[in-house]
This record gives C-alpha cells, sequence and structure tokens, in this order.
C-alpha cells in the first residue's frame, strides 16, 4: 500500500504547482507554443502509461502517479489557451485566483471533515491537523481575494506572470509554514515564505517608495532569519533534536542557558514574521511602500503564518504539562513573560503610532502591529486559568482559539482595508486623510465597504471584529489576566480615534481647496469584488462564527 | 584527537557576534550582506559541531539546507540592492530615506 498521506500537504501543493504553471503559461506565451504542448502532451501520456503499467514505481502508488499525469495534461491543456507574443493577463490572473480558490476548497473541505486524528506527511517533520488545515483557509482566502484585485492593480505592469508567481509561491510558504513540525522545516518554510515576499514588496522597481521598502524588509528578514537560524541550532544543542516533541522530550536539566538564549532568539525570529516588537520597525515602511495589495497580502497571510508558527513550536517544544503540579512548565527562557510584555509594548506602540500617522496606508500599517499585539496576548495568557493541570488546559485552549479566531476575521476585514488603499491607487487618489475627502460621495460602495472594515478593526458590533476581539479578550480575562486585557481594552478604544478619522475624512469632511477634485473615471471590477468580498464576510461573520471558532478550539485541542 | 564541543560554540558566538557588529556599524548593503552570511554561518558551524557530539545526523542535514537558503536569500538581497542602485545611485543603505523610519 503506497503512502497517500501526503495528499493531506493539497492545499500546499496546489498554491505552488499553479505558480509553477503561470511561469510556464508565461514562458509559452514568449516562444512558439508548437513544440511545448506537444512535448507536455507525449510526456503526460507517458507518465499515464508508466502509472498504470507499474504504479509502486518511485514509491508514488496510483494517487501520486494520477496527481502528476493530471498536472501535465492541465499543462498541455493550458498550452491551447495561450497567446504567443502577448502577456496573457487574463489568463494567469484566472489561473492564480483559480489555484487559490482550489487550494481555499479543499483545505475547507479537509478541515470540516478533519476526524482529529493528525497526519504526519514525510515523517515527523511535517503534521496536518486542525489548525494548519484552519491557517491554510485563511492563507489561501487571502490570496484570493489579491489575485484578483491585483488584475487591475498591476494592469500596467511588465513581469506579470512573475508578480503571480511569486505571490503563489509565497502563499506556498505561509501554507507550509502552518504545517512545520520541526524547527528544520519551520526555517525552510519560513524562507520559502518570505524570499518571494523580499521581491514582491520592490516589485515596482522604478517606485523609489517600493525599492526602499523591498531594501528594508529585506535587511531585517535577512537580520531575523539568521538571529532565528542561531537560535535554533542553540536549541539542537541543548536537546539534540529539532523535532518539536522530541525537542519537548530531550530537555533536561543540562544546558538551561543555552536553550534560554536559543528561545529568546527564536521569539526573535517570529517577532518578524509577525510584525511585533522588537522586529516590527520594518512594518510601516514595507507596508508604505509596497504595492498595496502586497501590503495586504503581508499584513494579513504573512502575520497569520507567523503565528501559527509561534503557536505550533511554543506549546508543542517549549511546554510541559505537569499533571501532578496542576501546572504548565515552561522550559528554556520563560517565554510566557516575554510575550506578555512583547503584547503590551507592540499593541501600545502600533496603536499610539497609529494615532499620529497623516498617511492613510501607514496608519494602516501601524494598525496591523498593534493587531499583532492583541494576538500575541494567546501566548502571553497561556500560563493562567484555574489551580488543576485541566483547568489550564481550557484555559489555554480557549485563548489560543480567541487568537486564531482574531487572525482569521484580520485575514478579512485588514485584506479588505489595504484592497480599499490599493482602489485608490489606482484611481490615483493620493496617501494622507485629506486626499480621501469626498470619495464617499464619489465611490459610495467602496467607501461603505471601507466603513466596515474600519469599525470591525476597531472592534465595534455587529462586524466580525467585535465577534474575535471579544472572544480573544474574554479568554484572556478567563485566563486571569484581566490587566492584559483592560491594556487591550484600553488601545482599541484609541485605535476607534483614527479609524473614525478615516471614515469621518470619506463621508463628512469637506475637501480642502488646496486638493483638486477627484477624477474616478473608472470602476475596476477585480478590485472592486475583491473589496466587496471582504465586506460581506466581514459583516457575515455572525452567520459563520460559531462553526469557525468550533473549529479553531478543536485545532487549540491539538495542541494543549 | 576530538576537539571540545564548547571551543566550537566559542567560536559561533565570535563569528555570530562579528556578523552583528557588521550589521550595526556598516551603511553599505553589500557589507551588510556579507555580515549576514557570518551570522548563518555561525549556525551553521553550532549544527555541525552538536550533531558530532550528540552522533547523529539531524544537524549537519540542516546546515545543508541553511547553506542553500543562504544563497537564495543572497540571490534575491543582490536583486534587491541592485534596482536600489539604480534608483538613488548609491548602495548605501541610509540613503534610501525618503519614508521616514
Amino acid at each position: 500500500m503506497a503512502d497517500t498521506t501526503w495528499l493531506t500537504l493539497a492545499p500546499a501543493f496546489l498554491l505552488g504547482l499553479t505558480g509553477l504553471l503561470v511561469l510556464y503559461v508565461d514562458s509559452i506565451g514568449h516562444s512558439t507554443k508548437g513544440p511545448i504542448a506537444v512535448l507536455s502532451l507525449l510526456g503526460s501520456l507517458g507518465v499515464a502509461g508508466v502509472a498504470i503499467a507499474l504504479p509502486d514505481v518511485l514509491g508514488l502508488g496510483p494517487a501520486g502517479w494520477s496527481f502528476v499525469s493530471v498536472t501535465l495534461l492541465a499543462m498541455f491543456a493550458l498550452a491551447l489557451f495561450v497567446e504567443p507574443g502577448s502577456q496573457n493577463r487574463r489568463l494567469i490572473a484566472g489561473l492564480s485566483t483559480a489555484g487559490a480558490v482550489g487550494a481555499l476548497g479543499v483545505a475547507a473541505a479537509f478541515l470540516f471533515t478533519f476526524d482529529g486524528e493528525p497526519v504526519n506527511p514525510f515523517g515527523d517533520a511535517l503534521v496536518v491537523d486542525g489548525m494548519s488545515l484552519f491557517f491554510a483557509v485563511i492563507v489561501a482566502s487571502v490570496t484570493a481575494m489579491v489575485t484578483v484585485a491585483s488584475y487591475n492593480y498591476i494592469a500596467e505592469h511588465s513581469y506579470q506572470a512573475e508578480y503571480y508567481a511569486l505571490v503563489l509561491l509565497a502563499a506556498t510558504g505561509m501554507t507550509l509554514m502552518a504545517s512545520a513540525n520541526s524547527l528544520v522545516t519551520v526555517f525552510v518554510a519560513l524562507e520559502l515564505a518570505s524570499l518571494p515576499s523580499y521581491a514582491l514588496v520592490a516589485f515596482l522597481k522604478e517606485n523609489k517608495g517600493s525599492v526602499e521598502a523591498g531594501l528594508k524588509y529585506f535587511l531585517v528578514g535577512a537580520l531575523s532569519s539568521a538571529v532565528f537560524a542561531y537560535g535554533v541550532s542553540l536549541v539542537y544543542g541543548a536537546t539534540g533534536s529539532l523535532q518539536l516533541t522530541a525537542v519537548q522530550n530531550a530537555v533536561t536539566g543540562e544546558f538551561t542557558g543555552m536553550l534560554g538564549m536559543g528561545v529568546v532568539m527564536v521569539v526573535g525570529g517570529i517577532a518578524f514574521k509577525t510584525a511585533s516588537v522588537p522586529f516590527h520597525f520594518w512594518a510601516p515602511e514595507a507596508y508604505e511602500g509596497a504595492p498595496a495589495p502586497i501590503s495586504a497580502f503581508l499584513s494579513s497571510a504573512s502575520k497569520a503564518a507567523g503565528f501559527v508558527i509561534a503557536f505550533r513550536v511554543f506549546t508543542e517544544a517549549f511546554l510541559q504539562v505537569s499533571e501532578s503540579a496542576g501546572e504548565f512548565l515552561v522550559l528554556g527562557a520563560d517565554w510566557v513573560l516575554v510575550f506578555q510584555i512583547l503584547a503590551v509594548v507592540t499593541m501600545t506602540l502600533g496603536n499610539l503610532a497609529a494615532v499620529t500617522q497623516d498617511k492613510v496606508k501607514r496608519m494602516l500599517a501601524y494598525s496591523s502591529v498593534g493587531h499583532a499585539g492583541y494576538v500575541l496576548m494567546s501566548l502571553a495568557a497561556l500560563s493562567g486559568g484555574g489551580a488543576t493541570a485541566t483547568a489550564k488546559i481550557e484555559a489555554g485552549q480557549f485563548v489560543l482559539a480567541g487568537g486564531m479566531m482574531h487572525l482569521f476575521v484580520y485575514g478579512f476585514m485588514n485584506t479588505g482595508a489595504f484592497l480599499f488603499i490599493a482602489l485608490a491607487e489606482y484611481w490615483d487618489v493620493g496617501r494622507t486623510f485629506e486626499d480621501f475627502t469626498g470619495l464617499g460621495r464619489q465611490a459610495p460602495v467602496a467607501s461603505v465597504a471601507m466603513t466596515v472594515f474600519m469599525f470591525s478593526l476597531a472592534g465595534l458590533p455587529p462586524f466580525g471584529g467585535f465577534l474575535s476581539k471579544y472572544l480573544l479578550f474574554g479568554a484572556t480575562v478567563n485566563s486571569g489576566f484581566v490587566w492584559l486585557a483592560a491594556v487591550a481594552i484600553v488601545n482599541s478604544a484609541v485605535s476607534l480615534y483614527y479609524y473614525s478619522k478615516l471614515v469621518k475624512a470619506l463621508w463628512f469632511d469637506e475637501r480642502p481647496d488646496d486638493k483638486k477634485p477627484l477624477e474616478i473615471s473608472s470602476r475596476p471590477t477585480g478590485l472592486y469584488a475583491a473589496v466587496i468580498f471582504a465586506a460581506v464576510v466581514t459583516t457575515a461573520m455572525y452567520g459563520v462564527f460559531g462553526p469557525v471558532s468550533d473549529a479553531a478550539v478543536e485545532a487549540a485541542a491539538a495542541l494543549l | 584527537m576530538a576537539v571540545d564541543t564548547t571551543y566550537y560554540l566559542i567560536l559561533s558566538a565570535a563569528v555570530f557576534c562579528t556578523g552583528l557588529f557588521g550589521i550595526l556599524t556598516r551603511r553599505n548593503a553589500l557589507l551588510f550582506l556579507m555580515s549576514v552570511e557570518l551570522m548563518l554561518n555561525a549556525a551553521n558551524i553550532n549544527l555541525v559541531a552538536f550533531s558530532q557530539y550528540y552522533g547523529n545526523l539531524t544537524g549537519q542535514v540542516f546546515a545543508l539546507f541553511t547553506m542553500a537558503l543562504a544563497a537564495a536569500e543572497v540571490a534575491v538581497g543582490i536583486g534587491i540592492i541592485l534596482v536600489l542602485y539604480r534608483n538613488f545611485e548609491d548602495v548605501d543603505v541610509a540613503d534610501a530615506a525618503t519614508m521616514r523610519w
């Protein structure tokens, strides 16, 4: 019986293969397609023939072989649609969106039919469980919205296929981050997500802001990944293993100093990916300078992927549950305390900095730092909650699920908000709050959507952000961290100020006389579709919040 | 004759700190890249040394992955530094400051 557990990684495979297919379409667009089409047909028939004759070659089994030959056949079929000598914009954007939506569908189907038994494809290096599928859903939905919106946004640019391929490959990395079960795969997946992101931020290569943003993102990213790698090497030195549960089992009284250093450095790598203090300062630059759909992608999907690593690494490798003493043993450094400090500093710094901004995109960037602070509470509040081990585990699951739900809702409301900025950049509206005045009358539908995102990000009912913040803050209080939840609530109140400042600019403020009047001549379909979809999901969260948060609680239950 | 693992750890810490020092003091983007390479290779020294100490291959295999990733990272980095040079006519990190930090 051939091993087919790797099929559970289908969402990641779909995203990655679509990325490669996009490049393939582009390359045959540049050549005469005849020979390549014939070659792919012959190749797919050959592979199908091998599959029928010898199913066990290479250990792929019938499923694997049919997967390979279907892919090759699809490549042949695609070649028929390619127009030589053109960019094939429509085909490439459509293909990318289809790949992302397909990955979303598969991940959602796996998630809702998941039987609670984690699967370990490729040994113990990867794991597919409720949490990895949950985050695959988040990443794939953000990717789908971003590819749809990019169809209009990058219409005028060359290298479109490379753009979509990089987005899809970064999404593959993020999906794999959700499945990484060993510090090796964590590092490899992290880099697979980061390297395309650096290039994407600098995608507008004749725009100084974009290049500067790409440079800063790359410099901080390279530094933090080196710190992370060194931290991993120290953890390996202290325990002799890299697989997460093996690390946990191997922790002895020896080498505590080395393990502590390693844990702190791993926190550094994660802080970069989630845009938290102390590696947050790239975020405002990168989000402001990058093409707006890429800012949406990084601030939603990349952040979620960073957090899934944090959740898994810290609960699986650096936490032991002591039944007898009725408490959690935090291994290495006291990282729960570190996360408490980081959560408070991150959310306060993000929100206070957002208040003082006069550029809308930069305000959103700092608000994204603030939201990272809220989600950090789910690690910061892990050690509380009751006197017995069971009570602590239940409280811990609850607070982790709160963090996951916030990331889920955030994936829609924040992506939508940045895509509205993409729309404004498409219209060449300008960057400051004053430039946005009067947009409500010119583009009412998009402005209503933006109002929904702003109120939802602030955590006002009746939008999704209210529910997820309620769950997260409530769970924090439930764990006994009333002061932490109080800080978060004060911060939310502060955030309402700058979010409503934008709403006020959109609908109520008079346009200053020195600003040129708005001229909105076009309604880009892709951008509108993505923004409206995000707004609908953010609003309709009341209907689906129950089942989705059940999935989050189950996902958290697998960790503790 | 085997060298004690502690010495490797000291060596790697020294290499790591050299890299960190370079990052904090140099403004040339290419020197920054070299410093990051030093830091990654410090991790490699650790991994290989501990791999020998524990007698398993995990660390060595991871060191190979790290090398490949470091190479990929430099490729992307040099690409970005190239467009930096085209836009700002220099590879000074502090020159690219049209947005404030």
